[in-house]
């Protein structure tokens, strides 16, 4: 009691102690001619807001005006008796610093409750759910009919995908969450040690895990011959070959068994693919009936999984310092065409109907600057050169050009009689424009590994294949991962355009969706569900690379 | 390094000559063929012997591509390569473009019709392409660079509404945003009879767009124009002269508000001499209707009205005013009808505007009485009077004209007229793209600030630097060396995305060049052109802005 009143005394004393009004003005208001007009600005608006809002919602912008002033209260008397509670503390660094702080928090706080009460009403409170109450009839133009989701929840998550197949799709979602489960528990740190043949097995599977989910999702054709012996025994010489060179490299160990599981490897999954298909358990079905969130998983992972390694080797290409082709060769096999070329011109001069026609009559100059530039830039080096041309030539397109190439430039390629389903071209194309851009993220990260690695690695012997296994890209992949991620992401967003070309993906659907006279003008609820899927999508993988980097720890090193 | 005691060192050097140097004697008696099987084996040999392999693996690849096109060619599409004359050749792959386009393009930058060519329709594209991407860029620079500070703000608010605004654009994808601004919002605005005007602005929203105030353009607008360029170039000298002084004499001066005002002063005179000197206006009336000069009005009007004085017009009721309204015919949306309207209101005269699309039109009208005059530039005027019956009964009256008009959008009947007009598809392009981009250019914004370190600017303060000192000084340089790298690659995905267009309607090259492809069926000659023109948009993008970048980055030692 006496200690309360002590403090009570105390506080009396020192109340308002050290508070100047000039310099409170000074700080906040009078400090120079801008921020007065920004001050009366922001008074202004924020005056004239408050009272339209209170207009239309009397009840909820008073209570906040309430809590608003009872804040000030809080924060000046804390202030002024220079003792302050925790939620004043906050309240006075957070929101009510200044002045202007204070009138922005208000404006802020009234405009987030009425873009919250019109998001609520419309979504919830005026809103429909009833998923046989969807006509335009039903519609409300003040409210959500949210049915629509529920109705059409099978072209939302398959397309035009026929009923019968659906168990594939199923088959393929628990063979995939499956997967995932036993890798996550058998990488547990107790387990970890225990289950080393088990963890081999997961990686085998996770491998093989796009040929089965082929299979799974497009089938196997019955048709051809059970084993052709010519493709047998290329693809096993191909693999042992790589094998051959990988041992010769010493970035593998030789064993018989590795060589056996390389040599047989195809084979095996050649004859177990034949086998699938002439059982017919897996009959191929339409590909183009592919849609909905089916195919947005399918587009993007596909892209994903493949557009990694393809931008690895470009990206290992454009920084490539391999011995260019000599200038003594270079410039007279230029030369030679560049004459050769010149045949030519009288010809195209004389059939030249203007001047534009005339020009490309002396097209062999092309030849003389195109290897001067190459010559210039990467002094021979064609690799570098190759892949720095594709890497720039595809940045400089926008993705959707690449799209429609594959569907509608794939005929003049292939011919007329081979018709290929819609979503290859697509992937094709994609996974080209993804690459390109996954290639500058991995180069930025090889970029970042100082010189003295490289030259650690050349003094330990190391040849180039060793150097970059065990050296170069373990360091640099690891550096890279969340821009990396930020490609996935990209990569999984983007993948919406396909709708562009006319895939029915997730996208895409709603074209078919609201086309129905049952769903008719229903574009908002789809786009809000679409947006939260993608949102989610997106989320989960970006929390995702958070944890690798933690666990990596990146930015610790 | 250290040095180690005489003797000991010298011969360390001489060891290590020993191991690195060869045995010389080896060489000589090596065998011929181990000679060459060393040049074979050499890896810079392999390198290039592959690289040549693949030059020509690429050529034969292209070959045999390129052989495959040209028989689907002349297969698929027998009308692709077919001239004028019925000859099949190469050269008149592009003759097709200067045919008539025939269909019509909602927005056009310079005028159009559909009996314009091919040729036209696509550069009308490309400036559309380059209208939305060029405003786009600025207008994201300005959003994102106020998102990105707004993340770092003191206010919790205002920090966690920015975070939500980037979060939500940067985990949807853009094309999802696009059609919901499109559809979900501009499509649901209320009709142009019932537009709405934000805070009673002459900005008109509808779902017919947008109708904004703007700037017209008089024919004296050149000559003022080039007094601007001169204020420009005298601020420059002037810039330079100062900045001599001040190193001369060791005296600050203020050279940026000793430019500005000189410039506003050159700027101020250019605006009343080129509006004086130039009489391209005119008004077009019978000689029997005593108007002479603008001014003459007054006197007609007060004998109408049977008025003292203009002032007294109140007392009339809106009837008797509108019988009595002067009446002037013009062209749509010409520069002349804000400038008489605008004189004609100061002068407090009751006046009323019939508007024509042509300018034969108006002269009808004029003849049969609708009007008692017809505003127009002289020379339209003096064409339309030559027309008339008896020319020498009506006179050509000069009106004063300002450099530059303002034109504000009004309510005319069912319609908004005057001002500047934004098409939904342009606006909820441009609006989805900015918003979009804003997001992911608040994210490098903020990365740029937080990447100047604390002490920049507590030492800045402690200089006693104002805050606009501070950050124009201090932070801004440092941060923007880290901000225009990633920046860049915003832009450029920015320009590139304008393709989405397409998506929404918006007439862009894309569009324009896919209409044309679907219209001539020369997809191939298209697509060529298409991505030359986005390649050559994003070199340009990508030369400047490296320009830029290498004038603002840090000069390493």
């Amino acid at each position: 009691m006496t200690a309360m009143v002590e403090s009570l005394t105390e506080l009396r004393g020192s109340f308002g102690r050290g508070f100047n009004w000039q310099l409170f003005l000074q700080d906040n208001v009078t400090g120079s001619v801008y921020q007065m007009i920004w001050i009366a600005i922001l008074t202004g608006i924020t005056a004239a807001y408050t009272v339209s809002k209170f207009n239309s919602v009397p009840l909820s912008t008073s209570i906040i005006l309430v809590a608003w002033v009872i804040g000030i209260l809080m924060v000046v008397i804390g202030e002024l008796a220079h003792r302050h509670s925790t939620a004043s503390r906050w309240l006075k660094e957070n929101l009510l610093s200044s002045v202007s702080n204070t009138l922005l928090t208000l404006f802020l706080s009234l405009f987030i409750l009425s873009l919250a009460r019109s998001i609520w009403l419309w979504a919830y409170v005026n809103a429909n759910f009833n998923p046989a109450e969807t006509a335009p009839e039903f519609q409300r133009a003040d409210g959500a009919t949210w049915g629509v989701v529920w109705g059409a929840r099978k072209l939302l998550l398959t397309g035009l995908l026929e009923p019968e197949h659906s168990w594939r799709v199923f088959l393929a979602l628990i063979f995939i969450v499956g997967l995932w489960a036993i890798n996550y528990a058998i990488n547990r740190p107790g387990l970890r040690d225990k289950t080393k043949r088990v963890r081999q097995l997961v990686v085998g599977l996770w491998l093989l895990s796009p040929v089965i989910l082929y299979i799974f999702l497009a089938g196997v054709s019955a048709e051809g011959p059970f084993v052709k012996l010519s493709t047998l025994l290329t693809g096993a010489a191909l693999l042992v070959a790589a094998y051959a060179l990988f041992v010769w490299q010493k970035v593998i160990q030789f064993r018989w068994s590795g060589l056996a599981v390389w040599a047989l490897a195809w084979p095996l999954a050649y004859v177990a693919w034949r086998a699938v298909g002439r059982s017919g358990v897996f009959p191929p079905l339409n590909v183009d009936n592919w849609g909905g969130l089916l195919l947005t998983l399918i587009v993007a992972s596909s892209v994903i999984v493949l557009s990694f390694p393809l931008g690895m080797i470009l990206a290992l290409g454009r920084r490539s310092q391999v011995y260019g082709i000599p200038t003594w060769i270079v410039w007279p096999v230029a030369i030679i065409a560049t004459i050769w070329g010149f045949t030519t011109t009288p010809q195209l001069l004389a059939e030249g109907r203007n001047t534009i026609e005339k020009l490309f009559a002396f097209w062999p100059i092309l030849i003389v600057v195109a290897t001067y530039f190459f010559q210039r830039y990467f002094q021979g080096n064609v690799v570098a050169g190759a892949s720095t041309t594709f890497i720039e030539l595809v940045r400089s397109v926008p993705l959707i050009t690449l799209l429609f190439m594959g569907i509608i430039m794939a005929p003049f390629f292939f011919g007329e009689g081979i018709s290929i389903a819609k979503p290859w071209p697509v992937i094709v194309g994609y996974t080209l424009f993804s690459s390109a851009y996954m290639a500058e993220v991995i180069r930025g990260g090889l970029q970042a590994i100082p010189k003295g690695q490289f030259e650690a690695a050349d003094a330990l012997g190391f040849n180039t294949l060793q150097k970059m296994r065990f050296i170069i890209l373990p360091q640099a992949l690891r550096i890279v991962i969340p821009a990396i991620v930020g490609q996935f992401i990209g990569a999984f967003k983007s993948s919406s355009l396909v709708s562009i070309v006319g895939l029915f993906d997730l996208l895409g659907i709603q074209r078919a969706i609201l086309s129905n006279p049952q769903w008719l003008g229903l574009r908002k609820e789809l786009y809000v569900v679409l947006a939260i899927v993608y949102f989610l999508g997106s989320s989960v993988m970006s929390a995702y690379s958070r944890r690798l980097e933690v666990r990596l720890g990146l930015g610790e090193r | 390094m250290a040095v180690a005691p005489g003797g000991r060192y010298r011969e360390g050097v001489k060891s290590m000559a020993q191991i690195v140097s060869p045995p010389p004697q080896e060489t000589q008696e090596a065998p011929f063929w181990r000679a060459v099987w060393g040049y074979v084996f050499d890896v810079r040999f392999l390198g290039v012997l592959g690289q040549i392999g693949f030059i020509l693996l690429v050529i034969l690849g292209a070959r045999a591509i390129g052989g495959n096109f040209a028989a689907n060619a002349s297969k698929l599409g027998e009308a692709q390569f077919i001239c004028r004359d019925g000859s099949f050749s190469y050269r008149c792959a592009y003759d097709f473009m200067s045919s008539e386009a025939g269909f019509d393009i909602s927005d056009t930058v310079l005028d159009y019709v559909n009996t314009d060519s091919y040729w036209y329709a696509f550069y009308l594209g490309i400036l559309n392409t380059l209208k939305v991407a060029l405003l786009g860029v600025v207008l994201t620079t300005i959003v994102g660079t106020f998102a990105g500070i707004a993340r770092l703000s003191t206010n919790w608010l205002i920090a966690k509404l920015a975070l939500w605004y980037v979060e939500l654009m940067r985990n949807t994808p853009l094309l999802i945003q696009l059609f919901f601004i499109y559809f979900g919002v501009i499509l649901a605005l209320p009709e142009i009879g019932k537009a709405i005007k934000p805070f009673g602005l002459p900005i008109f929203l509808s779902n017919r767009g947008l109708n904004i105030p703007a700037p017209h353009l008089t024919s004296s607008a050149a000559a003022w124009m080039a007094f601007l360029v001169l204020g420009i170039v005298q601020f420059q000298v002037l810039w330079v002269l100062l900045g001599r002084r001040e190193e001369r004499t060791g005296r600050p001066s203020n050279r940026f508000r000793w430019g500005v005002v000189s410039f506003l002063a050159v700027v101020l005179i250019g605006w009343f001499i080129s509006g004086a000197v130039s009489d391209n206006q005119g008004l077009l009336v019978t000689k029997s209707s005593r108007i002479r000069e603008l001014d003459n009005l007054e006197k007609i009007m007060l004998q109408r009205t049977g008025l003292n004085h203009l002032d007294d017009l109140d007392t009339l009721s809106e009837e008797e005013i509108a019988a009595v309204a002067f009446q002037v015919c013009v062209l749509r949306d010409s520069a002349s009808e804000p400038n008489l309207t605008r004189q004609l209101r100061r002068m407090g005269l009751p006046y009323k505007v019939i508007r024509t699309d042509r300018a034969d039109q108006a002269t009808k009208k004029y003849v049969e009485g609708n009007c008692e005059a017809f505003a127009a530039p002289k020379s339209v005027l003096a064409a339309e009077r030559s027309t008339l019956e008896n020319p020498s009964s009506h006179i050509i009256v000069a009106i004063k004209e300002r450099p530059v008009v303002w034109s504000v959008p009004a309510h005319e009947g069912f319609n908004v007229i005057g001002g500047s007009k934004l098409l939904p598809e342009f606006t909820a392009l441009l609006l989805g793209l900015v918003l979009f981009y804003g997001g992911s250019l608040a994210e490098i914004v903020r990365a740029g600030i937080l990447s100047v370190s604390k002490g920049q600017s507590e030492a800045a303060r402690a200089l006693g630097l104002t805050e606009g000192q501070r950050l124009q000084l201090i932070v801004l340089p440092q941060a923007l060396r880290v901000i225009i790298p990633p920046l860049i690659g915003v832009f450029l995905s920015l320009a590139k995305d304008t393709s989405l267009g397409i998506a929404i309607g918006f007439p862009d090259m894309y569009n324009v060049s896919f209409t044309t492809m679907n219209q001539s069926g020369r997809t191939l000659q298209l697509f060529v052109l298409m991505m030359l023109v986005y390649m050559l948009i994003s070199l340009v993008f990508s030369v400047l802005l490296n320009w830029y970048n290498d004038k603002t980055k840090l000069v390493e030692r």
